[in-house]
């Protein structure tokens, strides 16, 4: 790590990065926001949640040579990162944001160019037209010093990161998590401590700092607590009106899923949470006549959020729950300091994703009782196998058990160029009569 | 005899069937559990039923698969395996499981995926004991002596298919293409005692191959459809080795002496040839498959694909590139299983051909 770059990185921080904040918030001030009829007054953090993730990227550029870069998928335990100071990069959530501004298709038909075929992921598409192209909406990603992958939420991201580790040339760290098939036992947690134990000594090389456990603790509880607040921010969509939609959620998930163990995320979603108890009390919800209330299966269909969004909310109809938003807080407040590796072991191996499908009709069930959902919104990702296969067969069985009518859209998460507005228009055309007959 | 026909033979000598998914598994635990593993590749069949359940995007592998399953053509089989192969066979396997209501006990084998450290290979072994734990459950307690044995014949098996695939780089083996990988494939299926007397009147009777056609290495999956097999015996091509999935990447070449079962499979495991399945870094895949170039002077590369499958399309271009750096032309072949021979895909294929000739 050089000197220069160090000090640079944070003069940046420090001075820098408060200063665009500032010109951004002025800029924005003059702009007049639309009337959204359909809706209850937005959210007030919605503002700060964006400084906090373009502070991230912005801070990103500067991380370069500054401090140890590692790029990270979306399940990994970055709790392990944290202690070693590593300045962490979603690829997901940077291939998300992409995504919500309609670059899909643009970027994956730079990897396409290179040979990456249409049928892969578009998370990853996406990421190596950044690499190959170096496009991108937040300016620049910092080059890894190291990747960390966790085959926890599919076997796609390790195939990516494989081919990233191959053109970096720098270590790959693997966290193999074995599916719960049945049950995870003592021989899979085990194995994942032992892992987990494993990659220290890499992990202090890549960084050139030693391992504290203390500082690693910290971390712990942080990430921890942080899961949990954003658990209780997700539970206020109980209330009805729920005082938040799902498409929020997704916006506001960012930090969860980007800076999980800092005490950035943890105090981000306290002041969320003071302000949607606060909405709460005060019978605000989030569209103005919530008549209907859905559950989301899948990620989202970024650039769709908003188009849907407006949809839902002009039939009355609010997302008041997501198999996704969820997946951070249904297993990490799990986590505990004082036998940290061996909860954390359970916590990342028990994922939705990395969990068998009976499991997944379970959390399903649970969820449409406890949130009071009338209907399910499937969304089919091309992209996502480990998510889509099955949903055919949980439709038909939520039917069965709970009489919940559903609409399964085949869609992608950011490639729009396969997404049949026709279709789609159809299925929910369908869909609406059912919830509303 | 066919394949059914030799199951059901089997079942009345009092053996077992297990279907199993690709692609990597100890196939000794269930010889030695006096079972067959009937692989699920490649069946013959339209796969309407599977798309009730599975998304047009997912693998024919896995929708046949399934179809198989839908359409009551398992009966004769006393359960599933399913090795963690990729993400579609994982929920495949939890579908088949938690869903579908089959009657039939699954089980599932997975195995630690690369880079693999210190805690890779007991964990390899635990995964094999909690397998013959959970088949001794249905089937009865497993004979130690038998499972020597049976590690012993997979041995035996290894040793043998490393000799024919030395006899067909080095041109001693005269069978066609098509007639080479009819044969082998027959692994998917019988049982070692038959399998291997097979294999060696196979090798006993190789004659002089003919050396004129200019020679090539398949990647990819599998060899499906085998009627580009057919096309290129037609069009005088050699296929002088191969790096597919469900070939040369899965067979153990140990043919060391066993002493311990288990330590003998977890030494042919880890030593096998790298693979997507199990995460194996690109650059030992490219390694690897310039090793084959260099060693039969192969004149192209083949790349079998099946349409969807991502843990092979992930590495396509990187695999190509180097190949083709190397001024070795690569020909990537996207298909659904079973779909025949298009005007297209012959074309295309005649295409490469002539350009490497
Ligand atoms: S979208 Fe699905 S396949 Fe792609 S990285 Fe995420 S979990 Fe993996
Ligand atoms: S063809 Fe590929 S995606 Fe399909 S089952 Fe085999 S490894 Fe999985």
């Amino acid at each position: 790590m050089s000197v220069a770059r160090r000090f640079a990185y944070t003069f940046m921080k420090e001075v820098g990065a408060p200063v665009a904040m500032r010109a951004g918030r002025a800029g924005k001030k003059k702009k007049a926001r639309p009337l959204k009829p359909h809706f209850g007054p937005p959210l007030k953090c919605t503002s700060r949640l964006k400084e906090i993730m373009t502070r991230h990227y912005f801070l990103s550029r500067y991380a370069e040579g500054a401090k140890p870069v590692a790029w990270v998928t979306s399940g990994a335990p970055v709790e392990m990162l944290r202690p070693f100071d590593f300045y962490t990069v979603y690829p997901e959530n940077h291939g998300a944001l992409c995504g919500a501004q309609r670059m899909g298709p643009e970027l994956c038909s730079v990897a396409e160019e290179k040979g990456y075929h249409q049928d892969l992921c578009s998370y990853a598409r996406i990421d190596l037209g950044y690499f190959l192209s170096g496009k991108t909406p937040v300016g620049r990603l910092p080059k890894p010093d190291l990747l960390f992958a966790s085959n926890n939420i599919c076997q796609t991201v390790v195939y990516w990161y494989r081919v990233l580790a191959h053109h970096f040339k720098i270590p790959l760290i693997l966290f193999d998590t074995p599916y719960n098939f049945q049950e995870i036992n003592d021989r899979d947690v085990a194995y994942m401590v032992q892992q987990l134990e494993e990659m220290i000594p890499t992990l202090e090389a890549a960084s050139g700092r030693p391992f504290e456990e203390h500082k690693f603790k910290d971390v712990i509880r942080m990430g921890k607590e942080a899961a949990h607040t954003w658990g209780q921010v997700l539970a206020t969509m109980k209330a009805k009106p729920a005082p938040m939609t799902i498409f929020d959620a997704f916006v506001h998930m960012a930090p969860i899923v980007s800076l999980r163990g800092l005490p950035v995320a943890l105090r981000y979603y306290q002041t969320l949470l003071s302000e949607l108890e606060e909405r709460v009390s005060k019978g605000i919800g989030a569209i103005k006549n919530e008549k209907k209330r859905l559950m989301w299966d899948n990620i989202a269909i970024w650039y769709k959020v908003r188009d849907f969004s407006n949809l839902f909310a002009e039939k009355g109809m609010n997302f008041v729950t997501a198999t996704y938003t969820n997946a951070w807080s249904e297993t990490i407040p799990h986590m505990h300091a004082n036998q940290p590796l061996e909860s954390m072991a359970k916590a990342y191996s028990l994922v939705i994703l990395n969990n068998n499908l009976n499991h997944r009709l379970r959390l399903m069930e649970d969820l449409i009782k406890a949130y009071d959902v009338d209907g399910l919104v499937i969304h089919s990702a091309k992209s996502c196998k480990p998510y889509s296969v099955g949903q055919y067969d949980l439709k038909r069985l939520l039917l069965d058990r709970l009489s919940v009518p559903s609409v399964i859209v085949e869609a992608d998460i950011t490639d729009f160029r396969t997404f049949s507005e026709e279709q789609t228009r159809t299925r929910l055309e369908a869909f609406f009569e059912a919830m509303e007959g | 005899m066919t394949r059914t026909e030799y199951l059901m033979a089997q079942k009345q000598k009092d053996r077992r069937l297990l279907g199993v998914f690709p692609a990597q598994y100890p196939k000794e635990i269930l010889w030695a559990m006096n079972a067959v593993p009937a692989e699920i590749w490649d069946p013959p069949m339209e796969t309407s039923q599977a798309s009730a359940h599975l998304q047009p995007y997912i693998c024919s592998v896995v929708k046949a698969g399934l179809n198989l399953i839908l359409e009551g053509k398992c009966h004769m089989l006393d359960g599933f395996l399913f090795p963690h192969t990729c993400d579609s066979i994982q929920n495949l396997a939890s579908m088949v499981n938690d869903y579908l209501n089959i009657q039939k006990p699954c089980y599932f084998f997975y195995h630690p995926k690369a880079p693999y450290r210190a805690s890779s290979r007991p964990y390899y072994i635990e995964q094999l004991k909690a397998l013959i734990t959970a088949l001794e459950k249905a089937m009865g307690p497993m004979d130690p002596s038998r499972f020597k044995q049976s590690v012993e014949q997979g041995s035996a098996l290894g040793a043998l298919l490393e000799k024919i695939y030395e006899q067909r780089r080095s041109g001693a083996l005269s069978a066609t293409g098509a007639d080479f990988y009819r044969v082998l494939r027959q692994g998917e299926y019988l049982h070692p005692d038959d399998y291997i007397p097979k294999l060696e009147a196979f090798s006993a009777s190789a004659g002089k191959g003919d050396r004129s056609g200019p020679a090539v290495i398949l990647s990819g999956v599998l060899p499906n459809p085998p009627e580009i097999l057919v096309l290129l015996d037609t069009l005088g091509v050699r296929i002088v080795d191969d790096d597919l999935m469900n070939c040369s990447r899965r067979f153990l070449f140990h043919g060391k002496a066993v002493q311990d079962p288990f330590e003998a499979l977890a030494d042919a495991y880890f030593s096998l040839p790298p693979c997507t399945t199990k995460n194996s870094p690109i650059h030992k895949r490219i390694d690897t498959l310039m090793e084959k170039i260099e060693k039969t002077g192969a004149r192209g590369v083949i790349l079998y694909m099946v349409k969807f499958c991502e843990p092979e399309l992930f590495d396509v271009p990187l695999l190509s590139e180097a190949v083709k750096r190397r001024g070795i032309p690569t020909l990537v072949l996207d298909v659904e299983l079973n779909q025949g021979l298009t005007g297209q895909l012959s074309t295309r294929v005649e295409a490469f051909v002539e350009m490497i000739s």
